[in-house]
């Protein structure tokens, strides 16, 4: 080095000064505005996600003990005795028992479905439950249970009863003041069962009430808490002990179902919103190609002055990780507060105590922003190294240094990379990557044959020369947009109105005669009385089932287990228990798909549902074992049907020949009761108070209101893809600016008012939004049709005005967006054309 | 119409193409207000050939534009065709000047993406004159480019590029024809070829001609030719 030169340092400081200032001019000038907006949504989408995937897991996954109220959960088919109580605290543990059914709840005449918990003394063991006083006061920890005499219920429970707090509530023969709401219990868990909204009572109180009844459907639980050693002895000496069946389980082991939802479902939002990053990845690679070229002759004036490669390259990297900076802090704070909107639109279904959210997606938001500039820009402006000084003499050269495919490719690696880790395993990644590749080319091909078509009508029209000549003249600029915003637009439309859509068809699909009611633990010597009952009221004939409970112990002497299946779904089916029943008859709407049913002097033989079947790998012929009052029933399987399970008639997994089960069943039923349900339940409850009603629409419509719950997080990541998708149009009009401007400028010139320009502007930009609105309105459509036909066997016409609202929604997008980010260009002063060449 | 003082009076021809009194532009800069020139006075006749000569920046293109209409002066006032431009807002001097007054320009500013015949048919169109392919393909045969009509602008020379210019600023068959620099980027030959049509459609159809130029070759050509130099227009 020669004496006087600069040394590292100061050549470090002077490139820091060169980048902070490079930087206040270029933002101050606009031209990094959209790059860095790009990057604030794709951090804030992988954010909001991490966020709320962080706490939900934290919340299930971390505290499994308080998702059973214990440290252990022993479940058994009676109340433990107590015996196990005693022997319990022996070894010094804690220890309580719950039941759990439903019921159907009275309040002046009008009656719901509630699943009762009835607690002893001592409930919570882990974990809190949280009360309030009131509707709008804030709730607090209870200091224990419901008193004897008194019941707390969720807040759902009073508003399906129109009732207040303070409203005495009949509950099977007796009537309890509701004193407290409950906000939240440890071990409520998710289930069909648990849909009913809750009433907490005392143990003591059930026995008064004849709520409980031979062939009452109750899950019985001791909870267990203490030292694990003394856990482990209690376990041992249980399962020698006299007294029902027991099951000892941790909390992991009582849930298994929770952590996988849980897992999938993040896994799920984490790749929803990756493709938000794929549609800021474009509006980024585009932004950095036009600032870097805006850039070609500041470099060449550096170069000329002495500045080496190697400090243009720091320069250029500098300014990026500055805007990467602050985009990604500004992303993070939108993804912070975006999970908080998720948070609350999944208030019902998540538990109201959510851990406190941790820093680490934050640190992850920040650590994208900075790999996404890394990935989508900084191979751009890397380019600009290689600028000639020579270019300060002659304006050619160096002109070609941006024409390159390797950000491109650098791109499409950083984003495959992102997908691999996102999705956890290499398959889904692929999947997901050619699912998304395949919808964009599907996309980018039929913009692009619209836009050729355009081309050709103009060249056709004489007179409609300039409303079809901006699209068709910039395709690429146009191909992009209208793929990015109509990626947007689909996944919205696909989410709110296609699958809306769908379950109206379902339910209207439902026969007005289907049955909206099941009677359920109707005890044997109930049956008949019951059978006349119904005659009587309504004129009604209905089957009653006889029903047991079973659990799958093995196929062919092959002991099933959960963890020998990778599909959740399947791991739960083989996990619970079984609604079995047993008839000589086919059941109605149930057809034979394999083998025969049985006839009229049948063996041990089974048949079981072919979709169930299908998910555990049972053919015709095998032998299955299930446990039924904890004994083993072995036959062979000879049918497999299809069942119609829309039907609202009582379906079943599995069905044994008459004789094979030799069990005390219960029985349950199903019928319309319409209009005389206020009428008929009461009277029901009064002469039958063990029989249970299930109302099946209040049960369709808590399915339907979590699945709208789930789906509104899904509709605000697909609004965030949107949100990019107008980004990357604000990107290409920003990059076709001078373009444009100069258009406009010549159009002036000969004669085009402004408003004619405006007009024209506007045109242009609904057009191109029409055609993504129109894009994404068919394949969202398509899709909603398709699987209305192939998965759901739906009578489904081609929702045609999804396309139209996607058509309107596209074109008011675009316009009002491009309106808003590019008007300055369109009111280009025809005089810059002479400011351009003045002589 | 011209009965304004500071109107153009009768002796300055029955109808003068332009006039423009007491005409200045001025702009604001680092250091205050500047003014590129004040109080010009200009009459140019009907059929006239005029050209304005001056150095670059001298403020030749901003008075073409000026009596173009193209924008409004800090102070004065301009008339085309007896039309007081200066009295009109943005959009009624777009409207003067759909199919009455022509442009030609240094750079061609013809439009990429669309062929030599759109270009042409685009001024047909905004003049209202509807988006007649015949007249516009008529309209670059007399520029000598009727084997060119499909091609696009970026595949064409030069001087062709500028044919198809001149095409497009004559196909509307305006009254005056405003030409910045028009051979400005052409080599000598093809600059001589290139003014060689304007003069001669200036005679054939009687269009007023103005051309803003450094170009001495192409000023001694005109019929009147003014110099412009530090903000003063002389003869």
């Amino acid at each position: 080095m020669s004496p006087g030169a600069p040394g590292p340092l100061s050549r470090r400081l002077t490139a820091w000064r060169l980048a902070v200032r490079f930087l206040g001019r270029d933002l101050a000038a606009g031209r990094l505005g959209i790059l860095a907006a790009a990057l604030v949504v794709a951090v804030a989408a992988v954010t909001a996600v991490g966020w709320l995937g962080d706490r939900v897991e934290a919340a299930t996954a971390s505290r499994a003990a308080e998702l059973i109220a214990a440290d252990r959960l022993v479940r058994t088919d009676e109340p433990a005795p107590e015996a196990w109580l005693a022997a319990a605290r022996e070894r010094g543990l804690a220890a309580v028992r719950t039941m759990t059914f439903p019921t159907v709840v009275f309040v002046d005449g009008r009656s719901q479905l509630a699943s009762v918990k009835a607690v002893e003394a001592g409930y919570p063991l882990r974990g809190e439950l949280r009360v309030a006083e009131a509707r709008d006061a804030g709730d607090r920890a209870a200091a224990g249970r419901p008193p004897p005499g008194e019941v707390w219920v969720g807040a759902r429970l009073l508003d399906l009863l129109d009732a207040e707090l303070g409203a005495t509530l009949e509950v099977g023969r007796s009537s309890y003041p509701a004193r407290r709401l409950v906000t939240a219990e440890p071990d409520r868990g998710g289930g069909f069962g648990n849909m009913a909204p809750r009433l907490l009572m005392a143990w003591e109180d059930v026995a008064g009430s004849a709520l409980v009844g031979a062939g009452s459907r109750v899950d019985y639980a001791l909870l267990l808490a203490g030292p694990e050693a003394a856990l482990q002895d209690f376990a041992d000496w249980v399962r020698r002990a006299d007294g029902p069946e027991a099951e000892v389980l941790t909390g992991e082991e009582a849930q298994p179902a929770i952590g996988e939802i849980v897992g999938q479902a993040e896994r799920f939002l984490g790749l929803a919103a990756l493709i938000t990053v794929v549609v800021a990845a474009a509006a980024v690679l585009l932004t950095a190609r036009h600032y870097a070229a805006a850039q070609l002759d500041r470099v060449a004036v550096m170069r000329v002055l002495g500045a080496s490669q190697g400090r243009v390259l720091a320069v250029q990297a500098l300014v990026l990780g500055l805007v990467a900076l602050a985009a990604g802090a500004a992303g993070t704070a939108l993804g912070f507060a975006l999970h908080l909107a998720m948070v609350a639109a999944l208030a019902d279904v998540l538990p109201a105590d959510l851990p406190a959210a941790g820093p680490l997606p934050a640190l992850y938001g920040i650590g994208l922003g900075t790999l996404a500039t890394a990935g989508f820009a900084l191979p751009t402006l890397a380019r600009l190294r290689h600028v000639p000084p020579m270019r300060v003499l002659r304006r050619t050269a160096g002109a070609g240094v941006l024409r390159t495919a390797t950000p491109y490719a650098v791109a499409a690696a950083v984003i495959a990379a992102l997908m691999a880790w996102r999705a956890g395993d290499p398959a889904l990644a692929a999947v997901v990557l050619g699912a998304t590749g395949g919808t964009l080319a599907a996309l980018a091909g039929a913009a692009y044959a619209a836009v050729r078509l355009a081309g050709w009508l103009r060249a056709r029209t004489g007179s409609r020369l300039l409303w079809l000549t901006g699209p068709s003249r910039r395709p690429a600029a146009t191909v992009v947009q209208v793929v990015a915003v109509g990626v947007g637009l689909m996944a919205l439309l696909l989410l709110s109105t296609v699958r809306q859509d769908l379950l109206d068809a379902w339910q209207a699909g439902i026969p007005a005669d289907a049955p909206d009611t099941f009677l359920i633990d109707v005890a044997p010597a109930d049956v008949a009385a019951l059978r006349a009952f119904i005659a009587e009221e309504l004129d009604l004939q209905p089957t009653f089932y006889p029903t047991v409970r079973g659990r799958l112990e093995a196929v062919d002497g092959a002991r099933v287990q959960p963890e020998d299946f990778e599909a959740a779904r399947t791991r739960r089916l083989v996990n619970r228990d079984l609604n079995l029943t047993w008839t000589r008859a086919l059941p109605e709407g149930n057809t034979v798909v394999a083998g025969a049913w049985w006839g009229d002097d049948p063996g041990a033989e089974w048949s079981v549902a072919a979709g169930y079947a299908e998910r555990l790998g049972i053919e015709v012929g095998d032998g299955l074992t299930l446990a039924i009052d904890g004994e083993p029933v072995t036959g062979t399987v000879t049918s497999l049907r299809q069942v119609a399970w829309d039907s609202f008639k009582p379906n079943f997994f599995v069905i044994a020949a008459p004789g094979l089960i030799d069990a005390y069943p219960s029985y349950l039923t199903s019928l319309r009761l319409g209009d005389a349900a206020g009428r008929i339940l009461p009277a029901l409850n009064e002469r039958f108070p063990g029989v249970t009603p299930v109302d099946v629409g209040a049960i369709l419509e808590t399915a339907r209101r979590i699945v709208a719950q789930g789906a509104r997080v899904v509709e605000l990541m697909a609004a965030l893809t949107l949100a990019a998708g107008v980004v990357v149009l604000l990107a290409a009009l920003r990059t076709a600016a001078a373009e444009r401007r100069f258009e406009a400028s010549l159009l002036r010139a000969l004669g085009a008012s402004r408003r004619r320009l405006e007009a024209l502007a506007v045109a242009e930009l609904a057009a191109s939004g029409a055609l993504a609105g129109l894009l994404a309105g068919l394949a969202a459509a398509s899709a909603g049709y398709l699987a209305a036909g192939q998965l759901f066997d739906l009578a489904y016409a081609f929702p045609w005005p999804v396309v139209a609202l996607g058509v309107a929604v596209g074109a008011v997008t675009v316009a009002g967006a491009g309106w808003l980010g590019a008007r300055r260009d369109w009111r280009a002063s025809p005089m810059a054309l002479l400011r351009g060449g003045e002589g | 119409m011209l009965n304004d003082e500071a109107a153009p009076t009768a002796a300055d021809a029955a109808q003068p193409a332009l006039a423009a009194r007491g005409l200045g532009m001025r702009f604001r800069g680092p250091d205050g207000e500047v003014a590129l020139f004040d109080g010009l006075d200009l009459t140019i006749r009907s059929g006239e050939s005029v050209a304005i000569l001056g150095a670059s920046g001298s403020g030749k293109s901003t008075l073409l534009g000026l009596l173009a209409g193209l924008e409004q002066p800090s102070r004065g006032r301009v008339w085309a065709d007896g039309q007081e431009l200066t009295a009109l807002d943005e959009d009624g001097r777009a409207a003067a000047r759909a199919g009455r007054i022509g442009f030609v320009f240094q750079a061609f500013h013809l439009l990429t993406g669309l062929s030599a015949l759109e270009n042409v048919r685009l001024a047909l169109e905004l003049a209202a004159q509807g988006g007649d392919s015949e007249a516009a393909a008529h309209a670059l045969e007399r520029v000598g480019l009727g084997h060119r009509l499909h091609h696009p602008p970026e595949r064409l020379s030069g001087g062709e590029q500028q044919r198809v210019a001149i095409a497009r600023a004559l196909v509307t068959g305006p009254r005056l024809l405003m030409a910045d620099e028009p051979t400005g980027n052409l080599d000598d030959t093809t600059g001589a070829q290139v003014a060689g049509l304007l003069f001669e459609l200036n005679r054939a159809e009687r269009t007023t001609l103005v051309v803003a130029t450094h170009d001495p070759y192409v000023a001694e050509r005109c019929e009147t030719v003014y110099r412009f130099r530090d903000g003063v227009l002389s003869r």
